[in-house]
């Protein structure tokens, strides 16, 4: 009787197990299932082309933005930068005076070379103070002298970050002691990726929200750091990938090689890459608005891949002009670097301002649509 | 039994008692057949010229009382027999002189040879058509007021509002000429353009071009679209887009290439030339493969866009594709492949592609003589590169005796010349006997 209990019980316990094997295996097929129906957005370029910029603004875009202890998390990141930015002007200025023969342009006067000197021991330290009032006024002072006007202009060899006016003119804001950053203040800030950032959002349709979710990966840009993208690759809908197109006559961080041949070879090297043989390609050429401020003074020759560039005309029709070749150059690279039977896949252009939120709302809404009627067509409804 | 009371009023038949339907009454409530109610009030019609309200209305449905039975035209001067059948006079005047005395129709023979007008017949024919023809030109102004009105609402709306009144406006556009004229001449061809650009929708973009299609466009617009961004948008929708979307941009492009001031380079896309050979072989839908082969023609003639056009494999695509096409695709698609192979990347696209020798041998003599001479230009392109090793392939794919045909038929000088080369140029790497037998006329071909 004992054993016939015993035996009762071990089965009731069994059933128990069964039960919840099959209610967990139940669980993993519904929800994988659901991931089947997210859509993947891969984010890749090289460092600096505005890829975290794209992810913050889809953040503000489609979810619920920043809070305000998010926003103040941003704080120290702006005040880094801006120590920055004042330490590497202050000692580009003492190495271009060194190295040009008319080094007076070069020589910041003698009083703010004092302040000089202090900022630019702050900024070499691994933590920065917040950014009082007073700093901020020696931080004005400094960046008025006509020596450091001058290193500026010739920012192209140094690694000065572009939020670097904003936030100088900024600066008595930033400076505040209840200061919170503004949602500008945090798409300027510049910090480098690590790792993988990943948001989920469902694209909002004039106030509906439609079925689509997408999940956005945001990866880190320096070189060192690729090896990291790599087992992401599998299964992504679409590659965004950001180029910033008026790095064409700046070098980068770890080597004198040109940034834009950077982002050409790496461009090339996604396109080849088996895993994204059915995958669409958006490319965004970011960074127009300072593009079109600086074609008209560096001529894109400067840059070897662009060096049959003709300027055609001047001002407004010069600045399309050149648009057009740049992008030209990169559909010629995409279809050198694409074999005969990947030609279907999806390709697209878009001219972006990572930083104009507008601008993204209207590409991001592009990009949907192409995408929707890209499933349309394979599903064989079009 | 009703009377007829003669009466004057109105102009036609009958008074106004009720039990004589006047003609206008009796058309309008579609008791001879009329097609559409309405319009017009008794009395008020025009005397226009029949045949011309006919010609351009250019109706499918007719009442079938107003038909000759022998033309199936409307009739314009009918006259009866003594059977009692009507028909148009001179077709039966026609009939009557081929000598035979007998009724279309019935077959009985005439014991009067008397054509009588059939006046009342011709008079409700007249009312009939005047009565349409009213309707259309009212529907046509109506179009032609909508037009502007949408043309003003367009500059102001976006997103859905703006996708629906082009929508509207595209409708408008296809059925009436006096939308088309409207647009044209208030400035909607500006507004439309204007609507193409970077940030366009395909909603948007696939409308207006569909619009700008119907429409003559001058040249000052032609130049317009051709912008880089704008023609972009158009390459974008012949990407992405539906056929019919696909179609409307390939007539756009060819609209866009018949100007004086078109330049290659504006097309010079790599993307243009993708989707181009997508919708040309694109199973699903076989009515745009001739569309897209005749643009394809037009652009392969620009030396700038030939390499473009060859960087993107399109030469053995179309190579394999002729076994499935129709005879008019087929010459097509030759027509390009000899364009291409007049540059040196083309010959050795055409080299490269094992198809090539095999299918150009079998189009020699098949199709037309414009296909053979295609086909023999692409030949000697191909065989002059590589002699020896072309030859080979050609001669065993049976191109000696193909030859001979071309030389022995009545072709054109200049194809027989070119043939002889070949032939020589083949010989040259076979001893005679050899290449006696290799000349041999297969049965079928006998």
């Amino acid at each position: 009787m004992g054993s016939v209990c015993c035996t009762q019980q071990h089965r009731r316990a069994d059933s128990d197990e069964i039960e919840q094997t099959a209610e967990i295996e139940d669980r993993i097929e519904r929800e994988s299932k659901a991931e089947e129906h997210i859509q993947k957005l891969l984010l890749l370029g090289s460092s600096d082309s505005g890829k975290s910029t794209i992810f913050k603004q889809i953040k503000l875009l489609f979810q619920n933005g920043f809070d305000d202890a998010e926003l103040k998390n941003y704080i120290p990141v702006i005040h880094a930068n801006i120590y920055q930015t004042i330490k590497i002007l202050f000692d580009g200025s003492k190495e271009l005076s060194q190295s040009f023969s008319d080094r007076s342009r070069f020589h910041v006067s003698d009083e703010n070379k004092e302040i000089g000197e202090r900022l630019s021991e702050i900024g070499s330290r691994l933590e920065f103070p917040y950014l009082t009032s007073e700093i901020a006024d020696e931080i004005e002072t400094l960046w008025q002298d006509s020596a450091i006007q001058e290193t500026l202009s010739c920012c192209n060899k140094l690694q000065v970050p572009d939020c670097a006016h904003y936030y100088i003119e900024n600066l008595q804001r930033l400076s505040n002691p209840g200061y919170i950053p503004t949602k500008e203040d945090v798409l300027y800030a510049r910090v480098q990726t690590t790792g993988v950032v990943e948001i989920q959002f469902s694209p909002v349709r004039e106030n509906k929200r439609s079925g689509e979710v997408y999940r956005l990966f945001d990866v880190g840009g320096q070189r060192n750091e690729k090896r990291k993208w790599i087992h992401l690759f599998e299964g992504v809908t679409a590659v965004i990938f950001c180029a910033a197109i008026n790095e064409y006559d700046q070098t980068l961080l770890e080597n004198e090689t040109n940034r834009l041949m950077e982002t050409k070879e790496l461009f090339e090297w996604v396109l080849k890459q088996p895993c994204f043989e059915k995958t669409s390609f958006m490319l965004f050429l970011n960074k127009f608005d300072l593009f079109e401020e600086k074609v008209l003074k560096v001529p894109l020759n400067v840059c070897e891949w662009f060096q049959d560039y003709q300027p055609a005309s001047s001002g407004k029709q010069e600045i399309e002009h050149a648009y057009e070749f740049v992008k030209k150059k990169f559909e010629e690279l995409y279809f050198r670097s694409t074999s005969p039977d990947c030609v279907d896949r999806v390709f697209k252009i878009y001219r972006t301002n990572a930083l104009d939120q507008k601008l993204v709302k209207k590409t991001f809404k592009l990009v949907h649509e192409t995408l929707r009627r890209r499933n349309l067509f394979e599903a064989g409804l079009l | 039994m009703p009377m007829l009371q003669p009466s004057k009023k109105n102009g036609f038949l009958g008074g106004g008692d009720g039990r004589v339907l006047d003609l206008d009454t009796a058309v309008k409530d579609g008791v001879l057949g009329g097609v559409g109610a309405g319009g017009l009030g008794t009395g008020v019609v025009e005397k226009l010229d029949l045949n011309k309200m006919i010609e351009e209305l250019n109706l499918s449905e007719v009442p079938s009382v107003f038909i000759c039975p022998i033309s199936l035209e409307p009739m314009t001067d009918p006259v009866t027999l003594c059977t009692g059948q009507t028909y148009e006079k001179s077709n039966i005047l026609k009939w009557l002189g081929m000598g035979h005395y007998t009724c279309p129709t019935t077959m009985q023979e005439l014991w009067d040879d008397m054509l009588t007008p059939n006046k009342t017949l011709y008079q409700l024919i007249c009312t009939w058509f005047s009565q349409q023809y009213v309707q259309m030109k009212k529907r046509s102004e109506d179009a032609q007021g909508r037009t502007s009105e949408l043309l003003t609402i367009l500059k102001k709306v976006k997103g859905q509002a703006r996708i629906q009144t082009l929508k509207e406006l595209h409708q408008l556009v296809d059925n009436h000429s006096t939308a088309r004229t409207a647009v044209v001449d208030e400035g909607g061809v500006t507004v439309l353009t204007s609507l193409l650009g970077p940030f366009t929708s395909y909603a948007v973009g696939s409308e207006v071009i569909a619009i700008l299609v119907n429409l003559t466009l001058c040249s000052d617009s032609k130049a317009n679209l051709m912008q880089p961004s704008k023609v972009s948008s158009v390459i974008d929708v012949l990407n992405e887009g539906s056929i019919d979307a696909k179609l409307n941009c390939v007539r756009l492009i060819e609209i866009l290439m018949d100007d004086k001031g078109f330049r290659a380079e504006s097309l010079s896309s790599h993307s243009l030339l993708v989707a181009l050979m997508r919708l040309i072989r694109d199973k699903r839908h076989p009515n745009g493969h001739l569309p897209g082969l005749a643009l394809l023609k037009s652009v392969s003639i620009h030396n700038e866009l030939q390499s473009l056009i060859l960087n993107i494999g399109a030469a053995p695509q179309l190579v394999e594709l002729i076994p499935f096409l129709n005879p008019e695709c087929i010459e097509l698609t030759l027509f390009t492949l000899d364009a291409l192979s007049s540059t040196s990347q083309g010959k050795q696209a055409l080299k490269d592609c094992p198809k090539t020798i095999p299918t150009m041998v079998k189009l020699l003599m098949r199709i037309s003589e414009i296909c053979t001479g295609h086909a023999l230009s692409i030949l000697l392109s191909v065989c002059k590169l590589a002699p020896e090793e072309c030859s080979l392939v050609a001669v065993e794919a049976g191109l000696a005796a193909k030859l001979l045909l071309v030389i022995q038929s009545g072709c054109r000088q200049i194809l027989k010349q070119q043939a002889a080369e070949l032939l020589k140029l083949c010989s040259l790497n076979y001893s005679d006997t050899m290449f006696i037998s290799k000349c041999k006329l297969t049965r079928t071909i006998q």
